[in-house]
């Protein structure tokens, strides 16, 4: 497992920043976020990275620039399930109240754009983490701005679907085709049968998806032993010892 | 036994034992008797003259709390007494010739300048919140920098940087000697100790600010043991792992949280005789109570097993709150906030507030348990699913869905979330941020269709305890 701090695409010169001083000097904000502009196109992500541009804005709030926050919470997206979105979320501006209530959503989006989607992002957030892909799909496409925020997000919706189906292979060991189609929100059992025997390796079995046995889906009964080691009698041998003297 | 010879002393066979405690019990019991360190100081100073006398009062001052009550001009005044305090430490012609009596005054200092500058900032923030106190508002419209964020983390990081602390604790890792990469500064007590403390304050400050990752990649070069130098000041101690804890409980690694809070706990439970009455004890039964409620949230997201000290004391202490968390369900959620408001840090934002619109000033607490409930919300109901689980080896979905009066699809997207959320990152080796994806849960399912395959892992039996103490009974 890569630790949290390391990210294997990340640039050497991104990474002297981000072990020294300068990932609190303003004059490198521009760097970060070219960053975030090319971790949008090539499709890559560096969580640790936009935090410190995220730590960058909350110090220096007039420096703060909409689309590139939006940018990092919809590339924090693509990760779920995973804590990223919310170490996002916590390093922006209290005001942007990101799970509002009704009446404050209200107030809170007639005020600025930025708050607005902040809290729609989140909402998608929200839809991921528990596991509500349909309804993910169609928020989404409910309404043109969340077209707006994902568009710099190169291959958003194919990331995102990925990881859907990356989701459903440790749970699943067969699928409806029917359920599964909503979740990845592919049109068409064509459409579907293409996307998991080329993107995923499963086989389609007439109306059910079946997915190749893996360490998280064969779900193993087993006994786990204990672990012995001579370190555990360590008191017990110094009282030997200690008798004996 | 001096810092050094601690942290190069052999290691012992057994990193609990009872030589490491008791070496531990000492250094608490001659911390409690630790009065009046700064008496000591007046025998300990070497320079003359009247600057003596304004410096003196500078040293008193940073290590003593301010009255609750303090005016904001008091509050400005000791932000300037610990700017130039602090610039003539780190700016003078070489090293400070000053001689500390110990490790209390310099962890006084960290503290209560990372204290002064959380409760500024809250109060400033309370302030524009209120829009009531005009008077107020407009000194602190017109003072921005003081107590501001850059100036705060420029003292921690120049005294790290001024005493080659991470140098000289990298060393000790390597089993090399220290003072080879102390410096001129470094190898004096005053600097080193400032530099070290000044590591957990950061790890404070940014956890206060919110960034959690980069507090856990703070404390990189510092090991978390007993022979750690934090490990001598008691409230140090403590500070320590509920910030470690509180930051891995905020990046959803519950087990690494309730580890940290437990170690802690374990250990004071221990020591407890020694506490009553010392100063700052009062301080330390309060974070010792929040640790024990966040030990209650993270086992109730997070269900593990817990030392049996630790979970009498839970269940002594939030006994009603823990069982509704644990059950899950909507009628948990209150609780979990209750807890998590009670025990969180008391968040800031480092930036001044907006005096003119009261309303978009958020408090930064409310911010960050909002953030927490949402991954409350969505984890809800894990413990139901658990519980239905455990009693049966096949099930099939839509009779599940019936018991439990919900659509399919709703069970299906429970039972992904619960099986995303019994995998975790728990460390094993290395810096404070690694660790490897686990297990979570002794519970596994898989889904065929609408069938449920569940499998549980049990522990075998546990031999080696149940000889040991049959040993320690005969023997």
């Amino acid at each position: 497992m890569v630790a949290f701090d390391k990210c294997e695409t990340r640039p050497a010169h991104i990474d002297a920043i981000l072990n020294g001083l300068d990932r609190y000097n303003p004059e490198t904000t521009t760097i970060f976020q070219d960053y975030v502009q090319q971790q949008c196109e090539d499709r890559t992500f560096d969580c640790y990275a936009n935090l410190a541009l995220l730590k960058l804005y909350q110090f220096n709030p007039h420096l703060l620039q909409p689309d590139t926050v939006t940018n990092v919470l919809a590339k924090a997206l693509t990760v779920f399930p995973s804590p990223a979105f919310s170490l996002c979320l916590a390093l922006l501006p209290t005001h942007t109240q990101p799970f509002p209530t009704t009446s404050e959503a209200q107030a809170a989006s007639q005020t600025s754009d930025f708050v607005e989607s902040v809290q729609k992002l989140s909402r998608l957030s929200t839809l991921l983490e528990s596991a509500q892909y349909t309804q993910f799909w169609s928020t989404l496409n409910s309404d043109d701005l969340y077209a707006d925020l994902t568009a710099d997000v190169a291959g958003f919706e194919e990331l995102v679907r990925i990881r859907i189906a990356v989701e459903v292979g440790k749970t699943f060991r067969s699928i409806a085709a029917d359920s599964l189609e909503q979740w990845l929100d592919v049109r068409g059992r064509e459409a579907l049968s293409k996307f998991v025997a080329d993107v995923c390796g499963w086989k389609v079995d007439g109306d059910a998806i079946r997915v190749p046995t893996n360490k998280e889906n064969e779900a193993r009964s087993e006994v786990k032993s204990e672990r012995v080691g001579v370190d555990m009698f360590g008191r017990v041998i110094r009282r030997g010892f200690e008798q004996a003297a | 036994m001096s810092y050094d010879d601690r942290a190069n002393a052999r290691p012992n066979l057994n990193d609990e034992s009872d030589v490491e405690e008791e070496a531990l019990v000492n250094d608490y019991r001659e911390q409690v008797n630790f009065e009046d360190g700064m008496s000591e100081l007046d025998r300990t100073t070497s320079l003359g003259g009247s600057q003596t006398q304004d410096l003196q009062a500078q040293l008193t001052a940073a290590a003593t709390p301010l009255e609750y009550q303090a005016t904001l001009e008091t509050k400005f005044a000791s932000y300037d007494n610990y700017c130039s305090l602090f610039h003539y430490i780190l700016n003078s012609e070489g090293p400070v010739d000053l001689e500390v009596p110990s490790y209390y005054w310099a962890w006084d200092v960290i503290d209560e300048f990372i204290y002064q500058f959380e409760s500024f900032c809250r109060y400033r923030n309370r302030i524009a919140r209120s829009g009531s106190n005009e008077e107020e508002a407009q000194l602190l419209r017109e003072n921005p920098n003081t107590w501001g964020c850059y100036s705060v983390l420029n003292v921690l990081y120049s005294l790290i940087q001024r005493s080659q602390i991470n140098e000289q604790l990298a060393a000790m890792k390597r089993g090399e000697d220290p003072v080879a990469f102390a410096g001129e500064y470094g190898s004096r007590p005053l600097y080193k100790m400032l530099g070290y403390f000044s590591i957990i304050g950061l790890l404070r400050v940014h956890c206060l600010l919110g960034d959690f990752s980069l507090a856990l990649k703070t404390l990189d070069d510092i090991e978390m043991n007993k022979k750690a130098m934090f490990a001598r000041v008691m409230a140090a101690h403590f500070t320590t792992y509920y910030y470690v804890g509180f930051s891995y409980m905020m990046m959803r690694r519950y087990g690494d949280a309730i580890r940290m809070f437990s170690h802690i706990l374990v250990y004071v439970s221990r020591t407890k005789n020694f506490q009553k009455g010392g100063n700052g004890y009062d301080a330390i039964a309060k974070k010792n109570d929040q640790m024990y409620a966040l030990i209650a949230i993270c086992v109730a997201l997070h269900p593990t097993r817990l030392d049996d000290t630790i979970h009498s004391a839970v269940r002594e202490k939030y006994g009603e709150q823990f069982y509704r968390m644990q059950r899950g369900g909507p009628e948990a959620l209150p609780v979990f906030e209750e807890l998590f408001r009670s025990s969180c840090p008391k968040f800031i934002s480092p930036t001044p507030p907006d005096f003119d619109n009261p309303a978009v000033n958020v408090d930064p607490v409310d911010h960050h348990t909002a953030i927490f409930m949402d991954e409350v919300k969505n984890t809800l109901f894990n413990p139901t699913i658990r519980s239905y689980l455990k009693l049966y080896t096949t099930m099939d979905l839509k009779k599940l869905a019936g018991f439990l009066d919900v659509e399919a699809e709703q069970l299906r997207s429970w039972l992904l979330v619960n099986k995303q959320r019994s995998r975790q990152i728990r460390w094993v080796e290395g810096g404070l941020l690694e660790g490897d994806l686990a297990i979570a849960n002794d519970l596994d399912y898989a889904l065929e269709d609408d069938l449920i395959h569940v499998s549980e892992t049990k522990a075998g039996r546990r031999l080696v305890d149940w000889y040991l103490r049959n040993l320690a009974r005969v023997y």
